[in-house]
């Protein structure tokens, strides 16, 4: 991928993604968060991973986004009221996002690999999703069968958490 | 494959599939409460069976799926611990949605199994998230009770910020070993040295266990989900999870991250994950004993002292080596029996008085003598007292400690622990003080329920957990013995 | 020329943002969405990692796996915490973490 587009599409992530921290409302936040997620899922195809970047669009402009407008509209939430900032929390706040964000850059930065272009793929016949199925049903096997269970857990516990007490 | 995977994964289809039934049997008819309470302890039992016959060694998908002695016995005593909570959750839920609460305490259980039971990061992530999307569920089950959605609230901020940087830990050490198989890891970084970004993502991970066994200072959401999730859900949330927890951080950092462990010496600290843990052992050791001083909640009490306890627990794996890492699991081990005892006690005095502040425990040795002699040996095995379990774990983790350095190097750390323990003691024999000296006041007054305090089984059990907790002070040998064997 | 270290950064970046937005907001549901960007960082950076530890002429997919793995995850997480809100919202008429204080220390 050219220089150009990735700039674009990472940019297009970062600040979409900054809007979902700074908008005040919570609407806005969700339609924020899809943009930045679609230019992730750019970037995943950028890197040849298409079928990781379609799933990425299926499941949260599809599933995830409707979720989150949905209880915003169910609890029928409203722009947030300006409250009092707590001004001592906002700034250790910011203080630990900048030092983290400073260290993990500082050491990427260094880091013995990162100049390097990455390495040319063959041409390949196949599907990514030829070969990202085959090893979901023979290596990942076992997990895949838990994600099974892992979303039964869901399931019970949004149908027992949101359901009305009858009294 | 298949039917070996099968027959490897055994105890967790007995579990999964004793899950369906209960939650079957639950939706029939809201008089099937006591059933479902029998069935969901009778699969338990079955999958302990379905354990004991499992091969002694067996490796699948690359370490996915792992079976040694160690795995073995751990997934057993997760089981009954499930076990002791399904009794506990019998008495102290009301029938309503009983068969959902008994489903998730049973899938939570299988997520205990497969962390135990597997040495692969995308294994012990997905573990990680089975239990803990079962147990913010159970923390807020109890929709009758503002304090237990909030718990369930606060346990699930907490716990998902922890995987996430558990996951972008998982990810940056994936990047630079090409591999999520711990031993495999392990390989990697025997011949390679430590590059930064790799460090970065050792600790990142370590991050999100701290979170989960609640060491300082990621232990906020601690105190407010042991006093606000129902009684059982606490139970095991500080018991099965906790045990589980540490024995995967022992199994990644010992197997996964061995080469990077680094030195805590005081005169020689060498960068690793050793100093890391060394620091949060210290903090949480310091922390929990002295702000759980200030708690008149029981439940409150016990959060504190927990963290201060996964301190201690964090004192073997600093350690380090074969002998750190079995006074480790047996520490947190007897730490969970006692725990689930103690919220048993808990449970019971809450239902005669409606609280459990303390107190609401004022007089209990004359209102239960039984009740009043179990928690005075599940505190003073907390307190670390000679002859009860506490004391021979807090003993043979110090000498760990001690021994695992040379010059004594780790001696910094051990003072902290045993000026803990002794602080430690004072809120300890608090309690005692309450339950034996202090008269029943007469504000806490309400007439006792003799139908409901009278719980036969539930007061067996606990009397069991007592005996335990007694036996393994006596005779440590038995459990000490297994463990070492079974640790390589 | 676009390298690993470009898409490091900016997933690192990413991750920041979301902690950031996890430390500094107050409603609850802005924190959840924050939750969903710091995951996706962890995404973004194992799909580079795939993409740079080319095997054979093919991305080492077992990354991708685990991506997929984790956008499960991460759905199944959204939608229990979705859920633990309304429970609470039911109770309480609030989504502020601040107005929850009835626990404390």
């Amino acid at each position: 991928m050219s220089p150009f587009l990735f700039w674009i599409f990472a940019g297009l992530m970062l600040v979409f993604g900054a809007g979902v921290v700074l908008n005040r409302n919570p609407v806005a936040s969700a339609l924020s968060l899809v943009v930045s997620f679609l230019g992730l899922a750019a970037l995943f195809m950028s890197l040849d991973a298409y079928f990781i970047g379609i799933i990425q669009v299926l499941v949260y402009a599809g599933a995830v986004m409707v979720l989150f407008l949905f209880i915003i509209m169910l609890l029928d939430l409203r722009a947030e009221k300006l409250r009092k900032i707590n001004w001592l929390a906002s700034a250790g706040g910011i203080a630990v996002a900048v030092a983290l964000s400073v260290q993990i850059l500082y050491v990427i930065g260094n880091f013995r690999f990162s100049q390097q272009p990455f390495p040319p793929l063959a041409r390949s016949t196949v599907d990514d999703v030829h070969h990202v199925g085959s090893l979901l049903f023979e290596n990942y096997n076992l997990p895949f069968q838990i994600i099974g269970v892992l979303v039964l857990v869901a399931t019970i516990g949004v149908v027992v958490l949101s359901k009305r007490e009858l009294r | 494959m298949y039917i070996e995977l099968l027959k490897l994964a055994s105890p967790e289809t007995v579990v999964v599939v004793t899950a369906l039934v209960v939650l079957a049997l639950g939706l029939a008819n809201e008089r099937t409460a006591g059933l479902c309470s029998g069935v969901a302890a009778a699969g338990l039992l079955f999958a302990v069976a379905a354990v004991l016959m499992l091969p002694q060694q067996a490796t699948l998908f690359h370490g996915m799926l792992v079976i040694t002695p160690l795995t073995s016995l751990f997934k057993i005593i997760c089981l009954v611990l499930a076990f002791f909570t399904v009794i506990l959750a019998r008495a102290d839920l009301s029938s309503r949605n009983r068969g959902e609460y008994l489903a998730l305490v049973l899938l939570a259980t299988i997520g205990l199994m497969l962390l135990v039971g597997s040495e692969e990061l995308l294994m012990i992530f997905i573990g990680l998230e089975l239990t803990g999307l079962s147990l913010y569920v159970m923390a807020g089950f109890d929709k009758t009770d503002v304090r237990s959605a909030e718990a369930g609230l606060k346990y699930f901020l907490f716990g998902s910020t922890a995987s996430a940087f558990t996951l972008f830990g998982i990810s940056f050490i994936y990047g630079m070993t090409g591999t999520t198989a711990l031993a495999a890891i392990g390989q990697k970084l025997t011949t390679a040295p430590v590059q930064p970004l790799l460090f970065v993502g050792i600790v990142m991970t370590l991050i999100g266990f701290a979170f989960k066994i609640a060491a300082a200072p990621f232990h906020l959401w601690a105190p407010d989900t042991y006093q606000g999730a129902p009684v059982p859900s606490a139970a095991f949330i500080a018991s099965g999870s906790k045990v589980a927890s540490f024995v995967v951080l022992g199994k990644i950092v010992l197997v996964g991250f061995g080469p990077a462990q680094g030195s805590a010496a005081w005169h020689a600290m060498v960068a690793g994950w050793a100093p890391v843990l060394a620091a949060l052992a210290a903090l949480s050791i310091l922390i929990g004993n002295l702000v759980a001083l200030a708690q008149t909640n029981v439940r409150r009490l016990l959060a504190y002292s927990a963290v201060a306890h996964a301190g201690y627990t964090l004192l073997g794996l600093v350690a380090g080596g074969r002998e750190g890492f079995s006074a480790t699991l047996f520490y947190t081990t007897v730490y969970a029996f006692t725990l689930v005892g103690a919220f048993g006690v808990v449970a019971l005095v809450r239902r005669e008085t409606g609280g459990d502040d303390l107190k609401n425990f004022s007089g209990l040795s004359s209102r239960s003598p039984l009740l009043a002699g179990c928690m005075s040996i599940f505190m003073l095995s907390l307190a670390g007292l000679p002859p009860l379990a506490g004391f021979f774990g807090k003993f043979y983790l110090f000498s760990a400690a001690l021994r695992a350095v040379d010059n004594n190097g780790l001696l910094w750390l051990v003072a902290i622990a045993l000026f803990g323990s002794l602080i430690s003691l004072y809120y300890y024999l608090m309690v005692l003080k309450v339950i034996f000296v202090d008269e029943k006041s007469s504000s806490t007054t309400q007439p006792l329920n003799p139908s409901t305090s009278a719980d036969f089984l539930q007061e067996i059990s606990l009397t069991v957990l007592a005996a335990v907790v007694l036996f393994l002070g006596v005779m440590p040998g038995t459990l000490v013995a297994r463990i070492i064997a079974a640790v390589q | 020329m676009i390298t690993l270290g470009d898409y490091l950064i900016v997933s690192g970046l990413l991750f920041t943002i979301g902690f950031a937005g996890v430390m500094l907001r107050r409603n609850i549901i802005i924190i959840f969405m924050c939750l969903e960007l710091m995951l996706n960082a962890a995404n973004l950076s194992l799909v580079a990692f795939s993409r740079f530890r080319v095997d054979a002429g093919l991305p080492n997919y077992n990354a991708q796996v685990f991506v997929f793995f984790i956008i499960t995850v991460a759905a199944a997480e959204v939608a229990v915490g979705l859920a633990i809100i309304v429970a609470l919202f039911r109770a309480r008429q609030t989504t502020h973490v601040e107005d929850i204080a009835s626990l404390k220390f």
